[in-house]
């Protein structure tokens, strides 16, 4: 907190009649909230590498955390898109898990080719997904209901696919989601995310159709009196929030071989505090795809520090709610502050 | 002793004096009509007397005695009742419990004795002379009926003086008659009434005397029996402003838009217009006659029944705004803060809304074309703002408006439907905001206008089309025209029309 109090010191400083380029940088990105949490990530890593030399900054435990933060890093992305029309999904969770059980089920079961088996499952997350964009959309109930709603109705379904699961898949199935790079060794779900945040943070940040979705979040009624088209857009936004998570589920289950049923359970949560931590506004029209990835990397690291001190996992979701608590109070302070 | 004395009442707002200086009084068993433009200040005065609003200054006596400071409740306590314009029943909730409202008959232990309440509800509406069972929820009641429930729990109380705000704007000719036996009843019961109103054919069937406000000010009291219409009208638009029309004449193109007995109920019955390039057309009438949603109809922002629209002699069928759009119509809608702007966002956004493909290249958003355009606008406007990335929502009234037009110039339409361009704006950015409609006129511009601002109508328009009730009912010249001409046909129709509408339910 400290940091974020220097910086806005300096800003509020009278301006110095020759100003160098550095104080010129800072004064421009400390209203950021990139930045911000691109420096509190920062010093949580400069800290936890001073505090654990022999725990944290080795390869495995570096691997693991990558690895770990891929199918909450690539749900950020389909939330932030959401977030920033005003709306937002909370089946993601679901979906993850119905959509790695079919793919498990197709490969597994059925013994079709694994990139069927990856493709289906995607495709059956676009579908959930577009069932909760029409829900919102053409019935007109609002996200929370609708997708808390859907969140049951999905991970039931997933219950009723396959029981307990598919274990073991197939072997060309679960390559997919272990094969590493030779220089770095980690393995593709991480990739896979970070292309997803390049693609994705391109496109929300540069192009002109995506740009939409931060007017639909701006003003509803403004946008759709601009010649928006509201509704189609929102639409849109369920359905890649759903592939996405059906992307993860499909990773996921690969990495492991085997199709959980209960697998994503909670991670809405955990997707939704990083969004608004990353600076996406409840209200909808703000947030960019690098806040949400850099709010993930946060809450990953807050996670790795417990881990390596062997604190129990019952306290982790006691943390993940104080950081949303932190992420929506920097939003009342940011909303006050411009008001 | 009059029942009523209100002395020198001054009512602000922040930046408007609804209320200045107003005295009048009234006696007991009087029907007093305040009667006023939309924005005169008659429906303040009837909220203050009520206690919905508190007085800025002066001072309230009921039978003598001095009100100080007085909510609703209190009002109620005292035997000051309102019946509001807007309606005050909970949807959810039977008719009983709406009338009796926080004060239903207990019995022991504080239970609600629900079958004494419907008993007095029921008594209660029967001596309003119609039925209504007291057991059914509100959402289920027509307009009429919920008007008689609003009645009907003004009177669960000893009433000494009741406000009746607009009461006949949801009622049909029969209701409306109803209506008035019950107020004649009650007056002759010794309660007094002041009924709000802009119809003057109403004032004339039902009130003893009328006082008429415009601008927030006292404009006369009159006796009913010896006033006329034309005085009346003369009290309610008689001001010293004028704003000065353009002189020079413009050429006038093709006709740009033609739409044809468009239907968009409840509130757009049959409504035609034609606009031609290069000519201002104003849209006038009162509030509720249906001019915004009649644009709103065009623009595809409203469901449309019947009806024809054709832009530049091509019919279209606007499903939505973006239909309308590339039909080259662009619409400043009436409220910029809820549907005009998007205040979290800079000037640049708001600008590019419409036009997002003119300032992409390819797929990209380009934030260097962006910001050219929106700099140009802010020149040519003469926006006030530090920089085209200043947020909205900090900028002034007028500023907002600058920016909400040229959000739609951007676009470069054909048609400009402008509701209600200078709502809000002070004097200064309101001139600003007629040179520049005039400009676009001369520039070939099709430009359609709603204002309830009169002056601004007559300073504004090349032609005036009067609504009424949903229809458009009349048209004049801009040249020559007068407010009197103008409310004359914004108020000839009502009550014809309600009958049209009656029998179109009866049918």
């Amino acid at each position: 907190m400290s940091v974020v109090q220097v910086s806005q010191n300096e800003v509020q400083a009278p301006a110095e009649p020759r100003e160098s380029l550095l104080l010129r940088i800072v004064r421009r990105l400390a209203n950021s909230r990139e930045l911000t949490l691109f420096v509190l990530v920062v010093l949580l890593a400069l800290a936890m590498t001073i505090i654990y030399p022999h725990n944290f900054p080795t390869g495995p435990n570096m691997r693991a955390v990558l690895l770990n933060l891929a199918p909450v890093g690539i749900l950020v992305c389909g939330m932030m898109l959401l977030m920033i029309a005003g709306t937002f999904d909370l089946s993601v969770g679901s979906t993850l898990a119905l959509s790695g059980v079919w793919a498990g089920v197709v490969a597994g079961w059925w013994g079709w080719p694994a990139e069927a088996a990856l493709a289906i499952g995607v495709v059956v997350g676009a579908v959930a997904g577009l069932i909760n964009g029409l829900i919102v959309t053409r019935i007109g109930i609002n996200a929370l209901i609708a997708t808390l709603g859907t969140l049951t109705i999905y991970r039931s379904l997933t219950y009723v696919t396959a029981g307990t699961g598919v274990t073991p898949i197939s072997d060309d199935f679960a390559e997919y989601g272990r094969v590493a790079d030779p220089l770095l060794r980690i393995q593709s779900p991480f990739w896979a995310m970070l292309v997803i945040v390049l693609i994705g943070g391109w496109l929300i940040a540069r192009t002109r159709f995506f740009r939409q979705f931060y007017f639909v979040g701006g003003n509803p009624r403004a946008a759709q009196l601009s010649g928006i088209r509201v509704d189609r857009l929102i639409l849109i936004g369920f359905v890649i929030m759903g592939a996405l998570a059906g992307i993860a589920g499909v990773l996921g289950a690969a990495r492991l071989n085997s199709a959980v049923v209960n697998a994503g359970v909670g991670i809405e949560l955990k997707v939704i505090t990083a969004t608004v931590l990353g600076g996406a506004s409840l209200k909808g029209g703000e947030g960019t795809v690098l806040g949400g990835i850099l709010g993930v990397l946060f809450i990953a690291l807050i996670e790795n520090a417990m881990i390596i001190n062997a604190v129990g996992v019952f306290w982790q979701g006691l943390v993940v709610g104080l950081v949303l608590l932190f992420a929506v109070s920097l939003d009342r302070f940011k909303t006050a502050g411009r008001g | 002793m009059a029942r009523l004395q209100v002395s020198n009442l001054s009512k602000w707002f922040p930046g408007v004096r609804a209320l200045d200086d107003v005295s009048m009084s009234v006696e007991p068993g009087e029907i007093r009509a305040l009667l006023g433009e939309n924005g005169a200040g008659k429906s303040t005065l009837g909220k203050i007397v009520a206690g919905v609003y508190s007085r800025t200054r002066g001072e309230v006596r009921l039978d003598g005695a001095e009100l100080g400071e007085f909510d609703e409740k209190a009002a109620g306590d005292l035997g000051i009742g309102i019946v509001h314009q807007e309606g005050s029943l909970v949807p959810q909730l039977s008719v009983a419990e709406n009338i009796f409202a926080g004060r239903q008959p207990t019995r022991w232990l504080g239970q609600v004795d629900v079958r004494l309440m419907r008993e007095k509800a029921r008594a209660l509406i029967a001596q309003l002379g119609v039925a209504i069972d007291p057991t059914m929820k509100v959402t289920f009641l027509s307009p009429a009926q919920a008007q008689i429930v609003e009645i009907a729990k003004a009177l669960s109380r000893d009433m000494k003086l009741l406000i009746l705000d607009e009461p006949t704007a949801a009622l049909t000719l029969t209701e409306t008659e109803k209506l008035f036996e019950i107020v004649r009843r009650l007056a002759r019961d010794g309660v007094s009434i002041i009924y709000v109103s802009h119809r003057l054919a109403e004032i004339f069937a039902l009130c003893d005397s009328v006082t008429v406000l415009k601008d927030g000010r006292l404009a006369g009291t009159r006796k009913v029996a010896e006033t006329t219409t034309d005085e009346l009208i003369r009290l309610m638009v008689g001001r010293e402003v004028h704003l000065s029309r353009s002189a020079s004449a413009r050429q006038t193109g093709p006709i740009v838009l033609e739409a044809n007995a468009v239907s968009a109920p409840p509130l757009v019955q049959s409504a035609s217009i034609t606009v031609r390039a290069g000519e201002i057309v104003c849209l006038a009438g009162l509030i509720g006659s249906g001019r915004s949603e009649f644009c709103e109809a065009i623009f595809g922002a409203r469901r449309r029944k019947a009806g024809t629209i054709s832009v530049g002699g091509a019919p279209i069928d606007p499903q939505g705004p973006w239909d309308a759009k590339h039909a080259g119509i662009g619409m400043v809608p009436e409220d910029r803060k809820t549907s005009g702007l998007f205040l979290g966002m800079d000037l640049v956004n708001n600008i590019a809304a419409t036009v997002l493909s003119k300032v992409s290249s390819g797929a990209n958003f380009s934030n260097t074309k962006a910001e050219a355009l929106a700099g140009s606008f802010v020149d040519e406007l003469r926006i006030a703002t530090p920089s085209v990335r200043k947020i909205v929502g900090e900028l002034s009234g007028g500023n907002q408006q600058k920016v909400l037009l040229a959000k739609w110039l951007a676009m470069e339409p054909r048609l400009l439907i402008v509701d209600e361009p200078t709502r809000g704006v002070d004097v200064g950015a309101r001139s600003e905001i007629y040179r520049l409609l005039r400009g676009l006129a001369e520039r070939g511009v099709a430009l359609l206008v709603v204002s309830s601002d009169l002056p601004e109508v007559l300073a504004l328009a090349d032609r005036i089309v009067v609504m009424a009730e949903g229809r458009t009912v009349g048209e004049l010249p801009g040249e020559g025209a007068s407010e009197e001409q103008v409310l004359r046909l914004a108020t000839r129709f009502t009550s014809s029309v309600a009958e049209v509408r009656k029998e179109a339910v009866g049918a």
